[in-house]
């Protein structure tokens, strides 16, 4: 089911991977009223170091699948490996960097604390979680707001605490969904610069949902196009543009042909449905 | 969650303290004025109107007797609070942690809660005996009911996000509550403890209505069968002042321990 797009560059193949899906598939309400098929037969393995964007119509399953691989919901079928781990040992290996949509910082805590806790919540002494956190601070630009209230900063600035929060633990993999949905064209911008930034520096693997088919060519080595009921991958692709990227990216003549893939598949997807 | 004090407290923010104290000193002194200028004119006699000057000579003419009956009443509203809100607070949770425990006990607690408390001190004061505890018990009896609503409802009201934050940093039973629901459920439980400041009051005062023999409740009652109003009216002012003192502690609690919420309207 899952095709590669012939002849869009070189499939660049990663050394090894890190997650492993097969058969993958999960039906919500299987107990109470109709189900859902949210996933059907889900095959996908995602590079150790890449980046992987899953983008797809509303309601094809994206969050699911993101969700699955963050031990937030147990697949009805299907086997799922990060790093030789069942999800839920990734999990409590801190393993595993989760970015929602809402940035969800606690809002009695300041900006440092809030990055911290997920190492406060593992025991770590507070020298050395307050030292990751000002490194993070620093990291995705919050220097100065350390403490600072949640509800003192912008939308942009709270997502990322939000990131830095879930690179705390120095997780593998990184799974953002939506997360910049709720900002503005400029700020989503500069947090996607960030990001791919981040991806770049660290060399963690990342998984992003995204509406944008530009925004998923912009960042991705790799794109996965999924369309719904039931949700399955349609194709995925390969990005071969030059790292690092930078907005500029968009001025070269690929990424307006692997737009314009993308969008062609996507566009597949609701015709179908 | 906002507060209903913090709209008030972004306006005090904006003046001065001066300017903020002016308009209700400048009010009070207007007040007592016409208060004295309508006694005067009119010659209301003492038992339908004492003047502020009776009621001032009745507290510093024989003040002993006053402060030793406010220092009663004081005692039993906060120990009734105390002890009203701790056992609110652990019901709260309770109810919040089991949906069998809350759809089992809520409904006869709302009903409960619906009883005059007048109707009820009898029973207790029958309980607990002619002394301090059963006016403590009345008090605490009020008090109960808004905590342990408020407490449910603040734990109940965490982020289903924040929620799963906890979950993927693989957070323990007790991290969640202490770390999260706890912390979330303050601001409510501020809401039930400022209720619980004006119900403690009148609790205690309407026990000693009841049956007493000491507190503003028993000098308010004996100073009305013997139409001593001056006295009557010195013991209201000294409930009022308890009443106020006791809530301006709580909000100075509130800010200390639930900064973020009146960090609201800082400006950076
Ligand atoms: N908790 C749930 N219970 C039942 N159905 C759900 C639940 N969550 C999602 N669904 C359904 O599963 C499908 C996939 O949802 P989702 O993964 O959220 O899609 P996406 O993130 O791509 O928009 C949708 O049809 C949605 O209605
Ligand atoms: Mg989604």
């Amino acid at each position: 089911m899952a095709e590669r797009a012939a002849g869009e560059g070189p499939v660049t193949t990663a050394a090894s991977s890190l997650v492993d899906i097969s058969g993958l598939s999960l039906v919500y309400g299987a107990r109470v009223g109709t189900p859902v098929q949210a996933l059907d037969d889900i095959d996908l393995a995602i590079g150790e170091g890449s980046f992987v964007s899953l983008i797809g119509p509303s309601g094809c399953g994206k969050s699911t699948l993101l969700r699955v691989l963050g031990d937030l919901l147990a697949p009805t079928a299907g086997s799922v490996s990060i790093g030789g781990k069942r999800p839920v040992e990734a999990r409590l290996d801190r393993q595993i960097g989760f970015v929602f949509q809402e940035p969800a910082l606690l809002e009695w805590r300041c900006v440092l604390d809030n990055i911290a806790l997920p190492l406060e919540l593992r025991g770590v002494a507070r020298a050395e979680r307050d030292s990751k956190a000002r490194e993070l601070i620093s990291l995705v630009g919050l220097e100065g707001f350390e403490r600072a209230w949640p509800r003192q900063l912008s939308g942009g600035m709270r997502q990322r605490a939000a990131i830095a929060r879930a690179l705390s633990t120095d997780p593998r993999i990184l799974l953002l969904d939506e997360p910049f949905g709720a900002l503005d064209q400029i700020t989503r911008d500069r947090l996607n610069m960030e990001l791919a930034r981040i991806h770049e520096i660290t060399g963690i693997t990342v998984v992003l949902v995204t509406h944008s088919i530009r925004e998923a060519v912009l960042l991705s080595d790799r794109i996965v196009v999924m369309t719904p009921r039931p949700g399955r991958i349609s194709k995925i692709f390969d990005v071969d543009l030059d790292r690092p990227r930078s907005l500029r990216s968009r001025a070269d003549e690929r990424f307006d042909a692997y737009v314009r893939l993308g969008s062609d598949e996507l566009e597949k997807g609701y015709a179908d449905a | 969650m906002r507060m209903p004090d913090t709209a008030n407290r972004s306006t005090l923010n904006d003046d001065g303290l001066l300017a903020q104290a002016f308009p209700p000193v400048a009010m009070f002194v207007i007040m007592i004025a016409a208060w004295q200028a309508v006694i005067s004119a009119f010659a209301i006699p003492v038992y339908v109107l004492p003047s502020p000057g009776d009621i001032w000579l009745a507290i510093v003419n024989n003040p002993g007797p006053l402060f030793r009956h406010s220092g009663i009443t004081l005692f039993e509203a906060v120990a009734g609070f105390v002890i009203g809100s701790m056992m609110g607070a652990v019901l709260g949770t309770l109810f919040a942690y089991s949906k069998f425990v809350a759809r089992g006990l809520l409904p006869y607690v709302i009903a409960a809660n619906t009883i005059p408390v007048v109707a009820v001190a009898p029973i207790i004061i029958i309980w607990f005996g002619h002394g301090l505890s059963s006016k403590v018990a009345v008090t605490a009896f009020l008090s109960f009911f808004p905590l342990a609503l408020n407490m449910m409802k603040g734990l109940q009201s965490y982020d289903r996000t924040i929620m799963d934050v906890f979950h993927i940093a693989a957070a323990t039973g007790p991290q969640r509550f202490f770390k999260m629901r706890l912390p979330n459920a303050l601001p409510y439980v501020f809401v039930g403890l400022k209720l619980n400041v004006t119900f403690s009051v009148i609790g205690a005062i309407v026990a000693e209505f009841v049956q007493a023999d000491k507190g503003l409740g028993f000098v308010i009652m004996t100073s009305y069968r013997t139409l001593n109003m001056p006295r009557l009216w010195a013991a209201m002012l000294m409930s009022a002042l308890i009443g106020m003192a006791f809530f301006a502690i709580i909000s100075m609690l509130e800010r200390l321990i639930v900064p973020w919420h009146s960090s609201l309207h800082d400006n950076r």
